[in-house]
């Protein structure tokens, strides 16, 4: 066995270029490209990083957006509220100023039907009582009707002030003299006389029929009135009674 | 006669010099892998192919492989180491090729690889801690360890060139032995198992290789490292 020195120096030469050529073409290159690569990884990182953090800045300010949104709505839900408050509370009053108006109306209508109601009562009474005396006094005899009342309308007369007596004498006229029925020659004769007692004078007296007088007498002119009959009579107790229920 | 098969002969002269076959083997080898390197760097993209992936993941091997030995930063190792492991590697498959004796079965071969080893050891070792920082490596831990450390120095070379020449040559000679006794298919499962036997060989020189070398520049702690394999002798 021989050691070629040749074959040594040339395998030497090889193997050195060999590293040259690999230096140069493949561990720089791979070398490079895989720094490249984590710079750009690196960057990329940087970038979604920043990306992240963009996100999430626009993440809180939605987040801040959507809070005063809340705010505002809360805020306008409670005017809102406020208002409808105020306005219910406007309507329950007029509604309730509205109802005590109708209310005191209805009063006032109910007190006129009331009223009216108790007028019409009276009214009845009034007649019922007329009846009831009229029916009373049909069972007495005529003569009644009016001789009991002669005496009466006479110092009704004679009660009257002077100068109702001198102007009822003065004007020669016959006196009027209204009665339930046909006065009689008698009635009439004492009329006359106790009216010249009354006036002072002779008067003659025209007898007028009035069904409704029921008994009396009564003596209407243009300037006095005498009234001497139960129609007269009742009226005044219905007048007193009217004027005690009011 | 019959010829030893550790003789060399020239193919040929170029003018004085002497070429043999594991010359022109091993510049085949160098402008197969140059000619790759360039092909493949042209196409590096920041969005690797299958081809630039994988030799991505060659590189950051290598580059872990020397900062797990030196505790260092491996770019001004990378490509000697890297280089080392890829040419011993191709030159222990040219095995396979049929009439072609690996590079690395033969001597001159081995110590040429050696001798590289040790001027980049020498070289980065004085880059790293000066001249004298370097000489000073040998007096550790005391001066009357100069003569070991030196004989040390020079054992661990012999012991490259011996280990890969021994394993390689040693398979060769296996498989042309059984190949003469047998027929022709027998030496298959050998030349498989050469497959295996020149991989780990390769790894094993790049990794002594870091070792002395991490060892000579101090990186690391500048504490000598241990070898994979404890006392540095492996056969196959």
């Amino acid at each position: 066995m021989r050691f070629d020195w040749w074959t040594f120096a040339l395998q030497t030469v090889n193997v050195l270029i060999l590293l040259w050529i690999l230096s140069r073409f493949l561990f720089r290159p791979a070398a490079d490209i895989i720094k490249a690569r984590q710079a750009e990884a690196g960057k990329l990182l940087s970038d979604a990083a920043a990306a992240r953090e963009s996100a999430e800045a626009e993440r809180r300010k939605a987040a801040a957006f959507e809070q005063e949104l809340s705010a505002r709505r809360a805020e306008a839900l409670h005017t809102a509220e406020q208002d409808a408050s105020a306005r219910r509370q406007a309507l329950i009053d007029a509604a309730r100023k509205e109802a005590e108006q109708l209310r005191l109306a209805a009063r006032v209508v109910i007190a006129q039907a009331r009223e009216a109601e108790a007028e019409a009562a009276d009214d009845r009474a009034s007649r019922l009582a007329v009846d009831i005396a009229a029916k009373l006094i049909d069972r007495m005899p005529e003569s009644a009707r009016v001789a009991g009342f002669i005496e009466g309308l006479v110092e009704a007369v004679a009660a009257l002030p002077l100068e109702t007596r001198v102007e009822l004498a003065a004007e020669g006229a016959p006196i009027p003299v209204t009665a339930p029925r046909a006065l009689a020659e008698i009635e009439i004769g004492e009329l006359e006389a106790g009216l010249r007692r009354a006036l002072g004078r002779v008067v003659r007296v025209q007898g007028r029929i009035d069904a409704g007088l029921i008994a009396g007498l009564e003596i209407e002119t243009a300037h006095a009135r005498v009234r001497n009959s139960l129609r007269a009579d009742l009226e005044a107790i219905q007048n007193k009674l009217l004027t005690r229920d009011g | 006669m019959i010829r030893s098969p550790l003789m060399l002969e020239p193919l040929f002269h170029v003018g004085t010099v002497p070429v043999t076959a594991p010359v022109l083997v091993a510049s085949a080898i160098v402008l197969s892998l140059g000619a790759g390197a360039r092909l493949a760097s042209r196409r590096f993209a920041l969005r690797p192919s299958r081809l630039q992936a994988t030799i991505e993941l060659f590189v950051a091997a290598v580059d872990e492989q020397i900062k797990g030995v030196m505790q260092a930063d491996p770019a001004p190792y990378r490509a000697l180491i890297g280089t080392i492991f890829l040419f011993v590697l191709a030159a222990n498959w040219t095995s396979l090729i049929p009439g072609v004796d690996p590079p690395t079965a033969r001597l001159e071969t081995d110590a040429a690889l050696a001798f590289i080893v040790v001027c980049a050891t020498i070289g980065l070792g004085v880059r790293a801690r000066g001249l004298r920082g370097y000489l000073a490596t040998f007096a550790e831990p005391s001066w009357a360890m100069i003569p070991l450390n030196v004989v040390e120095q020079i054992t661990r070379a012999f012991s490259l060139v011996i280990r890969l020449f021994g394993n390689v040559m040693s398979g060769v000679f296996v498989v042309g032995i059984v190949l003469s006794l047998a027929g022709l298919l027998v030496p298959i499962p050998l030349m498989a198992l050469d497959l295996l036997t020149g991989a780990v060989q390769a790894y094993i020189f790049a990794v002594l290789a870091t070792v002395f070398i991490g060892a000579a520049v101090g990186e690391g702690g500048g504490q000598r490292a241990s070898t994979p394999n404890g006392d540095g002798n492996e056969q196959h």
